[in-house]
């Protein structure tokens, strides 16, 4: 964006005044996170997808750093800084500039150089009602600023974890699906090659070296390993040790000689991910799922539904919040309930707010234990437009898409 | 609006020999204007056209932002520097020569890793035993990035590298490489293997033309000249 107009920034900063007046309200402390920020730590926990669209630069001492892509890893760090007890409940909220590299051209939806609100818990005991108090506060501050129709959307990892969790499979199995989750074509492959008849070939594996690991221990591995690297004269580089690639080779070797992943939890897994339905409808629909195929989820779901209890309590519309299985996908640090706000009068698949839970993210930030986390983000820009858009032409100021 | 077409060839090397080659077998003769040793050129005949002589890596931004409206170059180069090529500029015809593929290399003794899939199997346990993601050296960070993302392996980190690339295995700087061969003998004698399906992209040198730079007719006539000659 080149500039914005007088009237905009005027208009911006004043809805951003709304919103923090409904966070401070709530009891949330206002905080003013770092803009620039130490690349190290924010690439380690973002991953190098968002690190390309982050302007990462070096300083004159050598040191590499970022403009923030976004304010709750900062927020983390601020409140790692300057807590002695990261683990007691803390609440913040924050409104600033954030800034992501548009790959083609920014455009006002997505603009390189953006303005987020939003509200961060640290540390709560009681998940569910941070998470709903996250989701209230925010649609709360979105019809304070002018906003009118707002539609939900919600997800849950924690399910997903639960499912795997229940579904009989080797562990390592567990981590694989869990970690390709975020990435649609790699997992369905994954289930694929899991549940077929004929695993992989370990090709290229010389025969000997096959016969040598085959029935190993990892000792008797890591000597072969090694023996195996002198006899073909190849020198060891790098900081893998043998007995790190003697344990790799035993995992593959286990994996080829492991049963398959009956079809049938396949199938169960496929479903699950397929499920796209009105809120209360869809938990129903996954106890039908998991009680056909014979799996236990009870636990997962009672909070499940716990959790709409309790939004619904607190005013919110369940009847018309939708739920997806597959939602959460494209943020990978989220690691149970997930939401989004949108306005019908922007476009559906422009979100104006999410959120969610990111238990991980702290101690990827520094801390020494896992810590619960709930927070939220509003797209500030996103906001102000679609409120004009529900004025009309004649609104305020006829902001387009 | 300019009147002369501007086209950047190679400044040095192998690539500058074939690429003045190529032009002069069409009976198109660049030679360099005043000092030897000077980056400036013409073609004889057409004095529409003036020739600048750059890096190899220049041309690309060249193209990019318009300064030049044809160019000589690597499709790796272009490809790496230039997010959104085929917005930018238009691949006018590969020239068959400069071949080079960009490729992932990792230690030859990591025998449990031979795909793509297994770098990204090998992650997880990578990080565990280290406390950190591996690391790629490379001076294709944005080539590597979108490769990497395309096959869903999002667990690593990047290292620039601008020279000497293939040694940083051995020296411990990076785990693995993504860097440019053509024989795959320096990658073998550093100790590296080449992944079974770790080729980004095979590269040659193309003939481009830039989509902003300023087309006025009379630089297109002598687009057309220029193309003519060289039956493209």
């Amino acid at each position: 964006m080149v500039a914005e107009t007088a009237k905009k920034f005027q208009a911006l900063e004043s809805q951003a005044q709304t919103l923090m007046s409904v966070f401070t309200d709530a009891g949330y402390e206002a905080v003013a996170p770092a803009v620039i920020q130490p690349a190290d730590v924010f690439l380690d926990v973002i991953g190098e997808t968002l690190r390309a669209r982050t302007y990462v630069f070096t300083d004159p001492d050598g040191d590499e750093l970022c403009l923030r892509p976004d304010l709750t890893v900062p927020t983390c760090r601020l409140h790692l800084a300057r807590d002695t007890m990261p683990e007691q409940r803390a609440r913040y909220c924050y409104n600033g500039a954030a800034f992501r590299f548009q790959p083609i051209l920014d455009s006002p939806s997505h603009p390189s150089e953006f303005r987020q609100a939003g509200i961060e818990t640290f540390g709560g005991t009681s998940k569910e009602k941070d998470e709903v108090e996250t989701v209230s506060t925010v649609l709360t501050s979105l019809k304070a600023a002018g906003l009118q129709d707002i539609k939900l959307r919600i997800g849950d990892l924690g399910l997903f974890a639960a499912l795997l969790e229940a579904a009989d499979m080797p562990e390592r199995w567990r981590q694989r699906l869990q970690r390709h989750f975020w990435r649609p074509e790699a997992f369905r492959n994954e289930l694929k090659r899991l549940s077929a008849d004929q695993p992989v070939a370990l090709k290229n594996l010389p025969d000997d070296l096959m016969r040598a690991l085959k029935d190993a221990n990892p000792m008797e591995a890591e000597q072969s390993v090694s023996d195996y690297l002198a006899e073909s004269g190849i020198d060891f580089i790098g900081v893998r040790t043998p007995m790190e690639i003697a344990e790799c080779l035993l995992t593959m070797i286990e994996d080829q000689n492991a049963d398959p992943l009956p079809t049938d939890t396949a199938a169960l897994i496929e479903s699950y991910v397929g499920v796209s339905a009105p809120a209360r409808a869809a938990g129903a629909r996954l106890r039908d799922l998991t009680r056909s195929h014979d799996i236990d989820l009870s636990a997962a779901l009672d909070v499940y539904h716990q959790r709409l209890d309790l939004l619904q309590e607190a005013g919110i519309d369940v009847v018309h919040t939708d739920f997806a299985a597959e939602f959460g996908r494209s943020l990978e640090y989220y690691t149970g309930f997930v939401f989004e706000a949108y306005a019908p009068s922007l476009a559906e698949d422009i979100p104006i707010a999410g959120g969610g839970r990111y238990d991980n993210l702290l101690q990827a930030a520094g801390a020494e234990n896992a810590i619960p986390a709930v927070g939220a983000a509003i797209h500030t820009e996103r906001l102000l437009a679609a409120v004009a858009n529900e004025a009309g032409p004649h609104g305020a100021e006829g902001e387009g898409q | 609006m300019t009147d002369r077409l501007t086209l950047a060839v190679p400044s040095k090397g192998r690539l500058m020999e074939q690429a003045l080659e190529l032009f002069s077998e069409a009976g198109l003769n660049i030679k360099k204007i005043g000092h030897s040793r000077g980056y400036r050129g013409e073609i004889e005949g057409l004095d529409t056209v003036d020739v600048a002589f750059v890096s190899a890596s220049e041309i690309a931004w060249q193209l990019k932002v318009g300064r030049a409206h044809l160019g000589i170059t690597g499709e790796d180069l272009i490809r790496e520097q230039i997010t959104d090529a085929q917005n930018r500029v238009s691949f006018l015809k590969k020239l068959g020569f400069g071949h080079a593929d960009v490729v992932i290399a990792v230690p030859k003794c990591w025998l449990d890793v031979r795909t793509v899939a297994d770098l990204d199997e090998m992650s997880a346990s990578f990080r565990a035993a280290h406390g950190r993601w591996f690391r790629v050296a490379t001076k294709y960070m944005n080539l590597s990035r979108a490769f990497f993302a395309s096959r869903g392996v999002n667990d690593y980190r990047i290292v620039e590298s601008l020279g000497a690339t293939e040694g940083t295995p051995a020296a411990g700087t990076a785990d693995l490489i993504v860097d440019i061969t053509t024989t795959g003998e320096t990658l073998k004698a550093n100790g590296l293997k080449i992944l079974e399906d770790g080729v980004i992209l095979n590269s040659q040198a193309n003939f481009v033309a830039s989509k902003s730079a300023d087309w006025s007719p009379r630089v297109r006539e002598a687009q057309n000249q220029i193309m003519q000659a060289l039956g493209v």
